[in-house]
């Protein structure tokens, strides 16, 4: 059952780190690393390593990722449509 | 009878329970015949998270009630009247109404992360209940780092806020999202700081080793809680939690004077109502936080004839419905601040102020003062 698991959060990851450099809109991207480094805080739980998941979901997905969407929407004018 | 002082979580509980009555076995003999022993589990699990999550969105559906009705009390007037006893179905009728409602999504907006936004903010402010304990063995999971975990999930709400200020493509919603984000930044910091200070009191990050620590009574009649030990970072953990909250007097993420209504001015229909749903989960959550870590948790007088788990869960939803009580209170008094005013108390006060109490705190223990 671990094994399926795993699977599945590693297919989530792959995908989501794939897609990160394939998105043609910035801030799609910056979504999809916040969903790529949720499945890696997802491996760190199967390996029974919850403090290090959560300190990463902390860390990488509620400060770098927040950080990274501020420096988009302050500098990123005139670089699309979306961007204010 | 059961004895309550094994058990640990709800899943034990209800295991305990169903052996009691004498039928736990029969079942687990019918699901070992398939060789799927794990598949019980999980479906108690998840019938006991359906049960939780059930139990808090009913509690939602009444605190917009509540507010109302407080909002109405302090203002001397009567509020929800009309439908059920007392306006007591009002909820529901908003409900309905909203689930009616036309579903709009701006043309110029980014249609995935305008939809996907809601679910971000909504999902997270279910998923803090897990490390909640309710009462005595009334936990989903007592998770080893459950306070980390709170403080972990309430720090992904942010990027969704800005998400869907952002996805609207207006002024309003992007400056109301900026705003939000600053505010739970900046007031973040004290906030963990606070809970820090109790961590080092309990040396465990535990919510039930929390709740456990605060049981005993000083000369026998004083309460071991939490406030007593750390009436400063009450108050520090209590205006920031409030002001992660985005209530008045720190709602500046939807000013409506200034910002029409801040970061969901574009939603609207069951997109909107998953917004303020997910506003008073994260609010009772938060009153929860606040009993577990300052107020004693569920503690309370021993009643005999009556199971510890019905009476630990009375004094836990006593206690959370007092501090929300307070911050309804709190908002129908106090005018709205400014957003220079409010950073400025979150960086030049209240982080020295945490970071001062973290260090008398620490002293104490090391010194054996307690």
């Amino acid at each position: 059952m671990v094994d399926t698991v795993f699977l599945i959060i590693s297919i989530f990851t792959i995908f989501s780190s794939i897609m990160v450099i394939l998105s043609k809109k910035i801030v799609h991207s910056a979504v999809y690393l916040a969903g790529s480094l949720i499945g890696t805080a997802g491996l760190f739980i199967l390996l029974k390593a919850e403090f290090v998941a959560w300190v990463q979901v902390l860390v990488y997905v509620g400060a770098v990722v927040t950080l990274i969407l501020f420096t988009i929407m302050l500098t990123g004018k005139g670089e699309d449509e979306h961007a204010n | 009878m059961w004895t309550g002082d094994t058990m640990t979580n709800a899943y034990e509980l209800i295991v305990n329970i169903l052996t009691a009555i004498g039928v736990y076995d029969q079942i687990y003999n019918l699901f070992e015949i398939f060789g799927m022993a794990y598949v019980l589990k999980i479906l108690i699990v998840s019938v006991l998270i359906a049960v939780l999550f059930a139990f808090v969105l009913v509690t939602v559906m009444f605190l917009t009630w509540m507010e109302r009705k407080v909002v109405a009390l302090v203002q001397v007037r009567y509020g929800p009247m009309v439908t059920g006893p007392r306006g007591l179905l009002q909820p529901v009728m908003d409900g309905i109404k909203l689930i009616g409602k036309e579903d709009i999504i701006p043309a110029k907006a980014d249609r995935w992360i305008f939809t996907l936004a809601p679910f971000i903010v909504f999902v997270p402010a279910l998923l803090i209940f897990i490390p909640i304990p309710f009462g005595n063995s009334l936990i989903i999971s007592d998770l080893r780092v459950g306070l980390l975990y709170i403080i972990a999930i309430s720090a992904v709400s942010p990027i969704a806020v800005l998400l869907a200020g952002w996805a609207s493509n207006n002024k309003y919603s992007l400056l109301g999202a900026m705003r939000a984000v600053a505010q739970d930044i900046s007031y973040t910091i004290p906030l963990a700081l606070a809970a820090i200070a109790v961590v080092i009191f309990t040396g465990s990050l535990s919510t039930v080793d929390i709740v456990n620590a605060q049981g005993d009574y000083w000369f026998g009649i004083i309460p071991k809680w939490f406030i007593f030990l750390q009436p400063i970072g009450f108050v520090l953990f209590l205006i920031a939690s409030i002001a992660e909250l985005g209530r008045i007097p720190f709602d500046f993420q939807e000013s409506e004077s200034e910002l029409v209504a801040g970061f969901f001015t574009e939603y609207s229909g069951m997109k909107f109502a998953m917004f303020f749903l997910a506003e008073y989960a994260h609010l009772f959550a938060v009153s929860g936080i606040v009993v577990t870590l300052f107020l004693g948790g569920w503690n309370g007088p021993v009643i005999p004839f009556i199971p510890v788990q019905i009476t630990s869960l009375v004094y836990f939803l006593i206690k959370t419905y007092a501090v929300i009580f307070f911050t309804m209170w709190l908002r129908d008094t106090v005018p709205r601040m400014r957003i220079d005013q409010l950073l400025n108390i979150g960086w030049k006060i209240m982080v020295p102020l945490a970071l001062l109490n973290l260090l008398v705190a620490g002293f104490l223990v090391t010194a054996g003062v307690i």
